[in-house]
């Protein structure tokens, strides 16, 4: 009897534990702090789709936060981590994404996360911020046509100017960035369209390795970390010639064509075969098919690649003080068939990327404060030097006897994003691994800081510009015959200005997005082997295999989808651009701001 | 009278039956609901199938579909053709797996006949490591001794044998092959463990009396240690044989790419795949259902074949 008593005891209890592991653990509610007054020290988990930085938020970025707000930025990184949307899924399908969520909204994802209550309507924390007041148009048009009513999401790239204003600075997003002083070498050969470009980056390569007396220099690197709908690396030449992605199509700017990434005629496929060609002639790095985005990035930081698609990395990365000194650094060369890709300034915001408070957030005030500091001109100025603001006042830059922001020394060594040691009452450490990892920007930098009364994007200042009679700026000047690249584009109408707008794309049917998930793969897959392909014959049987597989798959389905798509960016951009035909009065900005 | 005599001896008589019956039931209730929890309970996620399940929804607010999903699968010749390239590999890496398991087999019986025991235990602790090593370990040091930059290159380069690196991990040729190898480099000297460990069962006075008779090394291993060592390897290869389908993911996850990807994409891989990254975890369901249907179908043939040749059953 006993026996058996203890025996059905332990019966129980063992069933009992197991079946506690299972139970879903309850957060206790926390109440928001006091404004102003952060007593708790708190470790904030964000979720964040664009950062290219995994961990703790380090340096000097990191020392502002704890300062301001007693509180550790923990960043969740789905692009480091890898698994494409996987991260994003198993942490919603848990029901908690972090305290901070930073979203890519398209297709659908914003009214989902809505719907299944993984993020906070911050309606009621918000009230009476400077956020609601400077940007509340731009926030309620991000927060439309939800399911609930609320605000629940912030839009990135809140701008004061036209929406047919580019909203980039003196660069474009994307453009043919070579290392100008092998191309001055080489006595500016002339390029017409891309069979040129590749001569000129042959020639390069050759003449690189002569010098530097090394043979793993390579023209062209590529890397396979931001592949999504088609390889991103080949989606950038393609930026060049005036389209973007929208799914398997590639828009023009001003919308009036698209085409199927996949077609023989397709600019897509022109640069595959470009890139093949390159590879036959040995110019692609071997690495590219295995390494990532940071082994990538670091050969431009070491000067081993010569083409670089993007002048955030290859001018941020490579064009140091000492560099530019010599002549040496990455600069826009002209391709003369190219009509350069240009994001239109957003009035509204883009709501394609936003950030918002997680459900579950610990102190929800304090994160509620936080966002609203990054829309201010302090937040804009430190957060947004990863996307080229000035940094810390004092620091890295000040205001002159004129009246007039500039650089200051350390500025200049630590600006853009370098190995510039800190001093240790702003959190020590170097400059570059400080930078804010959020990679968000909220508002548009080429809007006007009122504290200035110039761009919050230092390199258009008048200090800036004055200063950088660098050997690199002043050649590249006087070949050009423009003070910079936005400047020499506009000139020769070489940029095509998509109006910015609010729109993102709605949520597809599931069995589209099951088709596309696969057509995807396929042509992933198959356009990094045709690049490397062995000859012609196999690069046109991987073309016809890539055709085939997606076509037997159901492309033509959600190419469907995508046309519709494309016809309402396209009158969406339309739309936006009738509307914000003026930027706002700068003086009228900074007086608000100024109350 | 009597009849409710009987019925209530009867009832007695099965009363104690019913008794220590109960009190066995007990003892194994505890693994009966491990059992359930862990084999029967998940089961219930298959309901994810039949709906239209997007992640940050519950179940609940999802679309009920039907067979849509079960249907896609066969909806069209490139989704089949697809799904034979995945059978088919994982087919062939299997297969290749149970053709290789004499391998640990031998290496135990030669493993065996080392005298020098500091350098046996030695070899046996330095073959059986690897097995401890994560996957994405072993990949790590297969792309520091194989990438292109990797050691294997930079010394063939050094060496001026070749002039452009040889792709070995982002090329399609041989993938099976070079899995294969992994795998064994990864699990011979913890395979041969459960074969060292019946040898030294063997009764020894086996061994003595053949060696009186005149029996060499060699024939005390072929006659003697072989033999003895046989049982235990149809015990191998039969659970071998039953996780045919199993032939797990991580292995195949690490050293997927652009390049290999049609080879070696094994079912559960292609699950993975489809479910995960592809962002379909309904689709990735029903394959997964299907897999199950396959290896029960596997099981009852093979308890056939054992039924018809061996006159008893497996299960």
């Amino acid at each position: 009897m006993k026996k058996r008593i203890i025996s059905i005891m332990l019966c129980t209890a063992m069933t009992a534990t197991l079946l506690a592991g299972c139970g879903g653990e309850s957060k206790s509610a926390n109440t928001g702090s006091k404004d102003g007054n952060y007593e708790e020290f708190i470790t904030v988990d964000v979720f964040d789709q664009f950062a290219n930085y995994q961990g703790t938020q380090s340096g000097w970025f990191a020392k502002v936060v704890k300062d301001k707000f007693n509180m550790e930025l923990n960043i969740i990184a789905p692009n480091v981590a890898g698994g494409g949307d996987t991260l994003y899924q198993t942490r919603s399908a848990a029901g908690d994404l972090g305290d901070l969520v930073l979203l890519n909204t398209s297709d659908g994802v914003l009214k989902d996360v809505v719907e299944a209550g993984l993020v906070m309507d911050a309606a009621d924390l918000m009230e009476g911020k400077d956020i609601i007041e400077n940007y509340g148009d731009a926030i309620a048009v991000t927060n439309e046509g939800l399911p609930e009513e609320g605000m629940f999401a912030f839009p990135n790239s809140v701008s004061s100017d036209a929406a047919t204003e580019p909203s980039e600075g003196l660069d474009p997003t994307f453009g043919p960035y070579i290392r100008w002083d092998y191309y001055k070498t080489l006595g500016y050969p002339e390029m017409k369209n891309m069979d040129d470009f590749l001569d000129v980056l042959e020639d390069m390569q050759e003449l690189a390795r002569k010098e530097e007396g090394t043979d793993d220099i390579y023209a062209i690197s590529l890397f396979k970390d931001w592949d999504d709908n088609m390889m991103n690396n080949a989606k950038q030449l393609c930026c060049m010639y005036g389209y973007d992605e929208c799914g398997f199509l590639l828009l023009s700017a001003d919308g009036s064509e698209t085409q199927s990434i996949i077609d023989d005629d397709s600019i897509y496929k022109e640069v595959l075969e470009f890139f093949y060609e390159a590879n036959q002639r040995g110019l692609v790095d071997p690495d590219s098919t295995t390494q990532n985005y940071d082994t990538w990035s670091a050969k431009y930081t070491n000067g081993k690649v010569l083409y670089c698609p993007w002048p955030w990395v290859g001018k941020n990365l490579y064009n140091t003080a000492e560099h530019k000194a010599e002549g040496k650094g990455f600069m826009f060369a002209p391709v003369e068939d190219m009509k350069i890709f240009s994001f239109g300034s957003c009035p509204e915001g883009n709501s394609t990327q936003i950030i918002a408070i997680g459900s579950n957030a610990e102190d929800p005030q304090r994160m509620a404060d936080f966002i609203d500091w990054l829309y201010s001109p302090e937040g804009i100025r430190l957060n947004g030097q990863s996307n080229g603001a000035a940094g810390i006042e004092g620091l890295t830059w000040e205001m002159n006897a004129d009246g007039k922001p500039e650089l200051t020394d350390f500025g200049k060594q630590a600006l853009p994003m370098n190995d510039a040691e800190v001093p240790e009452e702003y959190g020590g450490g170097n400059w570059k691994d400080g930078v804010s990892a959020l990679n968000f920007k909220t508002v548009n930098l080429e809007d006007i800081d009122p504290a200035t009364g110039e761009a919050y994007d230092y390199l258009t200042w008048e200090t800036t510009i004055e200063n950088n009679q660098t050997a690199l700026d002043l050649d590249w000047a006087e070949h050009m015959g423009a003070t910079s690249t936005m400047e020499y584009l506009e000139a020769n109408d070489m940029l095509a200005v998509a109006p910015g707008s609010s729109y993102t794309v709605p949520e597809a049917d599931s069995n589209i997005t099951t088709i596309r998930g696969q057509c995807k793969a396929t042509v992933i897959d198959n356009s990094w082997k045709m690049i490397f392909a062995k000859d012609q014959s196999e690069f046109d049987s991987l073309l016809k295999t890539m055709q085939d597989t997606a076509k037997g798959l159901g492309y033509d389905d959600v190419l469907a989808v995508d046309t519709q798509n494309a016809s309402d960016w396209t009158k969406a951009r339309e739309e936006s651009a009738a509307n914000y035909p003026e930027g706002k009065n700068v003086e009228d900005n900074s007086e608000e701001t100024a109350e | 009278m009597k009849k409710g005599k009987t019925a209530v001896m009867g009832a007695s008589g099965k009363k104690a039956n019913g008794k220590s019956g109960f009190k066995y039931f007990l003892w194994i209730l505890p693994f009966l609901i491990l059992a359930f929890l862990f084999s029967y309970f998940p089961l219930h996620g298959w309901i994810y199938s039949f709906f239209d399940y997007k992640p940050p929804r519950s179940l609940a607010d999802c679309e009920f579909v039907g067979l849509q999903w079960f249907r896609m699968l066969f909806t069209n010749e490139t989704q089949v053709s697809q799904l034979i390239q995945v059978m088919k590999n994982t087919f062939a890496m299997s297969l290749l797996g149970i053709l290789t398991s004499i391998l640990p087999l031998g290496f135990a019986i030669f493993l065996n006949e080392i005298k020098c025991k500091k350098f046996k235990s030695f070899v046996q602790t330095f073959t059986t490591l690897p097995n401890f090593i994560s996957w994405v370990l072993v990949y790590s040091v297969a792309f520091a001794l194989f990438s292109s930059t990797g050691m294997v290159n930079s010394l063939l380069e050094n060496a001026g044998i070749i002039t452009e690196p040889i792709k070995f991990l982002d090329s399609d040729a041989h993938t099976w092959l070079w899995m294969l190898l992994w795998n064994t480099w990864k699990g011979l000297g913890w395979g041969a463990i459960v074969y060292l460990a019946s040898i030294a069962g063997i009764d020894q006075e086996l061994y003595e009396a053949a060696s009186i008779d005149g029996a060499g090394r060699f024939q005390l291993m072929r006659h003697i240690t072989l033999p003895a060592l046989l049982p235990t390897f149809f015990v191998m290869l039969m659970m071998a044989v039953s996780n045919f389908l199993n032939n797990g993911l991580d292995q195949y996850f690490v050293f997927q790419n652009s390049f290999n990807k049609e080879h070696i994409q094994v079912l559960d891989l292609y699950v993975y795949n489809i479910g995960m990254t592809g962002s379909s975890y309904s689709l990735a369901t029903a394959i997964s259902m299907l897999k199950s249907i396959i290896s029960v179908a596997l099981l009852t043939v093979c308890n056939f074949v054992s039924k018809k040749t061996r006159g008893e059953s497996i299960i």
